[in-house]
């Protein structure tokens, strides 16, 4: 509340009601004498609103708002006095036409000082004919401008109603609501059935997603012809309410050029804020990947197995010829080295990055013709309570994270998980051995499954740290847990997030790691910093699913608002905001060549979307119930993507990307036109028996690896 | 609303948490009334109910300017510099759930006396706090090994916090305190061990209580519970 009050100071003192600014000073001295402190984070808000001026006519006071003394009741002051009074209370304090949420952030692109002031835009009665009328032009208006023009129902649909509820008129937001719902489209149901169950003020008050939706703007793209049109037909006297409507909860972002189809529009819209503003979109983003560090591979004399093909030893050189020639050219599109912090390699990671380049020289090259063998891991008598799933790298352990709060890790291989020896039986084994590492390892405790407890709620995300060292764990409690391997225990919680927290991942270098969950914010942790390093936050629902970029310089975070949003872990801005999923996003992607995203929603569809450009750049229909795991193969080549309705797609990923003509016009205008292009790209169906996939795994040999819980219905 | 399935425990779930919630609320209205002296209870006492029960059992994650604010603050201040060497990158100890919860006091010169005379371990069961960590058996000092023995079945309660201690002695007079109600010479089965919120105090329980003085004994109560 200190904010609101310093950016309602900030706003009197620019329309110059010095006595009201005045009296607000002295009252708030009462409060607090940081606020001087915070005066400094409120800088210059671009992109005030203008507030209309209240007419005196209406002046209901809340009963437990406390209003003070009458002499602070200026007519005049819109910023409204019941400011003080409204310390730890919540927007039902604040006289009713006043609602004020201020967001004082200087640089952040997408993020204005907004001080919305909700007005009566004339009477309530008459919001039917409005709306109606409004949809009279619509559809009267030109095919070409019909399509674009439609986007409004929605937003103005339901900022309209949201008006009504505020400002308490029942029974006029019910008629609204019963006559005007179904008109809207099928995309926008799940919204319109919890809108419906809004029916009062109180109810709004919890309710974080729809407060956002309420003082955020919704964006649309309409090209200037449709624009103009519409503007012209708004100014006319009797429609300057909607006119009024439409420039406080709507941003049109216009484009010159041809108005869009109801395909193309389609495509783009669903998400909870509209579209994506084109600038949005514009920063520029590293999606290259970071440089191999050059290491002498320790020539072979590990490679005496089965195969001693005299191909063999010289297929080596020419590997590490490769590898030494790509880090001579720098690659535009990656980051530089040091951009970020990141942990040095110690020698075991060498090792682990040696085995991985002779995996990788045996990988079987997926293609259309070659399509991998997937191993199913099916999970019994989970009972429904399989939550969270991950598998390491090399494929070694797989982890299951449960609704009874318990986190199972098993050995995938035939190597039994081994903790190492307590204390007492350490102290007695020779130090100076060899082979120091293989006896400090228990091998009476040894077993295939091992059970860690210690999370108190359903065990929502899991992820293995790159080293195989540490498991991280994040659950319904509100809190990460980062679990050791090697002695199987706990070792740290962070707390955050006092909100369930939905994902977790391990950066692909370690030491990093994000997580996001209910409090609609993702935050960016290290393992030695008991608090969040970077906190993300932007979005209008809960961040459902959190990913690395392969380069570990950007965080890709989707939510239940329906958009994809990809942060820089630099300095914690949102570099690209992606809208078109009509369902809250479960599943996320990145190709390992760090170009392309593709991401899961309940949906059903997957999109691919190009970083750099910041476009969708395919779609894959097939799917018919929520997917929640999408999985590139280790060369890019196949992505696969598992799904509730028992299934495991294979889609052509390198089909999907090529011949990519993004060219100017694309970029400016943000206009694409997707290829109906699915059933060429599906590759295969797998079914399981009714068995939902939870989690897919492509080994470094290109085996494809899914996992789920059989579930009998 | 759009519910198509639903399962049947639902609906009786929800009936009672209405109920519940209905009379919390009209409670505490009452209670309000009562208080403001009026005869009845009106609209504006359950308005109040309302607020200070969702105040308590229904917070809303914080509001999307405050959210804003706070991330520009924390994503101001540069990624800090990794350092280099230094083993496993964790938080120092006090951030980290890898201390033992639980201390052992050895047991005093009753030792000796306890040489020849059955002693049978029990276990009991109090209130306590909880923080759930996970229980790392150290090394037990010599005179204590019994008892690591019988602790040893309780490990699977992993995530409770137990304290082991063995006070010197254990008169069979001694009146239960209010905190840790004692049973003594009986062996508590694990399995009605439930819910984390356990103390678990194992005592050596010489069955002749060879009375040390009453202040000594205070003492050594002192400190049964300063763990707390």
């Amino acid at each position: 509340d200190r904010q609101t009050l310093v950016a309602v100071l900030q706003f009197l003192r620019r329309s110059n009601l010095r006595e009201s600014e005045e009296i607000l000073r002295r009252e708030a001295r009462l409060l607090g004498d940081d606020l001087g402190n915070v005066a400094t984070v409120a800088t210059s808000s671009p992109g005030v609103a203008a507030v209309a001026a209240v007419p005196p006519g209406k002046g209901e006071a809340r009963g437990g708002c406390g209003v003070g003394p009458s002499s602070r009741r200026e007519p005049r002051d819109v910023g409204s006095p019941c400011v003080p009074r409204s310390v730890g209370g919540s927007p039902l304090c604040w006289d009713t036409r006043v609602g004020v949420s201020a967001v004082v952030v200087e640089d952040q692109p997408d993020v204005s000082a907004v001080l919305s002031a909700y007005n009566q835009q004339g009477d309530p009665t008459l919001y039917e004919e409005y709306y109606s009328g409004l949809k009279h032009f619509i559809e009267c208006s030109l095919d070409c401008h019909r399509a674009e023009l439609s986007q409004l129902f929605y937003p103005l649909f339901v900022h309209m109603y949201l008006e009504l509820v505020y400002n308490q008129h029942e029974s006029e937001a019910k008629s609204f609501f019963e006559r005007f719902h179904g008109d809207q489209e099928c995309y926008y149901q799940d919204d319109l059935r919890v809108l419906s169950s809004l029916t009062k003020k109180e109810h709004m008050r919890g309710n974080e997603t729809m407060l956002d939706f309420r003082t955020s703007k919704f964006v649309l793209r309409i090209s200037r012809d449709s624009y103009q049109l519409l503007k012209r037909h708004l100014q006319e006297k009797q429609n300057n309410q909607i006119w009024n409507i439409v420039q406080e909860h709507l941003y049109i972002d216009i484009f010159d050029g041809m108005p869009r189809s109801k395909q193309q529009i389609d495509a783009m819209v669903g998400s909870l804020a509209g579209e994506a503003k084109r600038e949005a979109n514009k920063a520029k983003v590293f999606f290259g990947l970071l440089k191999e560090p050059e290491f002498d591979v320790p020539l072979d004399d590990e490679d005496e197995e089965g195969e001693n093909e005299e191909g063999k030893p010289k297929k080596k050189k020419p590997k590490k010829d490769n590898v030494g020639s790509k880090s001579k050219k720098q690659d535009p599109n990656a980051p530089p080295q040091n951009r970020i912090p990141l942990p040095e390699l110690k020698d075991s990671d060498k090792l682990d990055k040696v085995m991985n380049m002779k995996e990788a020289a045996r990988r079987v090259r997926l293609g259309p013709e070659c399509l991998p063998s997937i191993c199913f891991y099916t999970f019994l008598n989970a009972y429904q309570g399989l939550t969270a799933v991950d598998i390491t790298d090399d494929s070694s352990m797989i982890v299951g994270g449960f609704a009874d709060s318990t986190v199972r890790v098993w050995s995938v291989t035939p190597k039994k998980l081994r903790s190492v020896k307590t204390a007492a039986d350490l102290s007695l084994i020779d130090k100076e051995s060899d082979d120091v590492l293989e006896r400090i390892m228990d091998e009476k405790t040894a077993s295939e499954l091992k059970i860690l407890y210690g999370h108190s709620g359903p065990v929502y995300g899991t992820s293995f740290s790159p080293d195989r060292n540490y498991l991280l764990s994040c659950s319904e409690d509100g809190t990460v847990r980062l679990w050791s391997l090697q002695t199987f225990t706990c070792l740290v919680g962070y707390k955050g997030h006092n909100y369930p927290v939905w994902d977790t991942q391990f950066s692909p270098y370690g030491y990093y790691f994000v997580s996001g969950g209910h409090d609609r914010v993702a935050r960016l942790w290290a393992t030695d910093h008991y608090q969040p390093l970077r906190i993300f936050a932007g979005h209008l629902a809960d961040v459902t699913c959190t990913r690395f970029h392969p380069n570990s310089n950007y965080i890709a975070t989707g939510s239940a608002d329906r958009t994809i949003r990809l942060w820089d872990v630099l300095n914690g801005n949102c570099v690209r905001i992606f809208t078109g999923h009509k369902g809250p996003i479960h599943s996320l992607a990145f190709s390992p060549n760090g170009r392309f995203l593709a991401t899961g929603a309940t949906d059903g569809r997957v999109l691919l979307w190009d970083i750099g450009h910041g476009l969708m750049v395919g779609e894959l229909k097939g799917h018919t119930d929520t997917i929640y795991a999408l999985r590139f193969s280790r060369d890019g080549e196949i992505l696969a993507s598992g799904s509730m309705d028992n299934t495991v797609r294979l889609w052509d990923a390198v089909k999907a990307f090529e011949d990519l003509e993004t060219d100017d016009f694309t970029t400016a205008t943000g206009h694409i036109n997707l290829p109906e292009n699915s059933q060429d790209l599906l590759l295969g169906t797998y079914m399981t028996k009714s068995t939902p996939v939870v989690h897919l795994h492509f080994t470094r040999r290109n085996l494809l690896l899914a996992a789920g819980a059989y579930s009998s219905q | 609303m759009g519910i198509t399935e639903y399962g049947p425990y639902v609906i009786n779930q929800m009936l009672e948490f209405a109920y519940r919630y209905m009379t919390t609320i009209l409670e505490d209205a009452k209670i309000y009334s009562s208080h403001a002296k009026k005869s009845s209870v009106d609209a504006d006492d359950v308005r109040l109910a309302i607020q200070c029960q969702t105040d308590q059992s229904f917070t809303s994650p914080p509001p999307r300017d405050f959210l804003l604010d706070i991330a520009w603050q924390k994503n101001q201040t540069p990624l800090p510099l990794i350092k280099l060497y230094s083993g496993p990158r964790l938080l120092p100890d006090r951030y980290c759930l890898t201390a033992p919860n639980y201390r052992l006091r050895s047991l005093q010169k009753k030792v000796s006396s306890t040489a020849g005379k059955i002693t049978v371990p029990c276990l009991s069961v109090g209130a306590v706090s909880s923080r759930p960590s996970t229980p790392t058996l150290g090394t037990p000092s010599a005179q204590t090994v019994s008892v690591s023995a019988k602790v040893g079945a309780p490990v699977s309660l992993a995530g409770q916090r137990f304290t082991v201690q063995i006070p010197s002695s254990q008169p069979a007079g001694k009146s239960a305190t209010p905190t840790t109600p004692t049973v003594q010479n009986v062996l508590i089965n694990p399995s009605l061990i439930g819910p984390k919120n356990i103390l678990i105090t194992t005592n050596m329980v010489p069955p002749d209580a060879a009375d040390s003085n009453p202040l000594k004994r205070k003492h050594e109560d002192d400190d049964d519970y300063d763990a707390l």
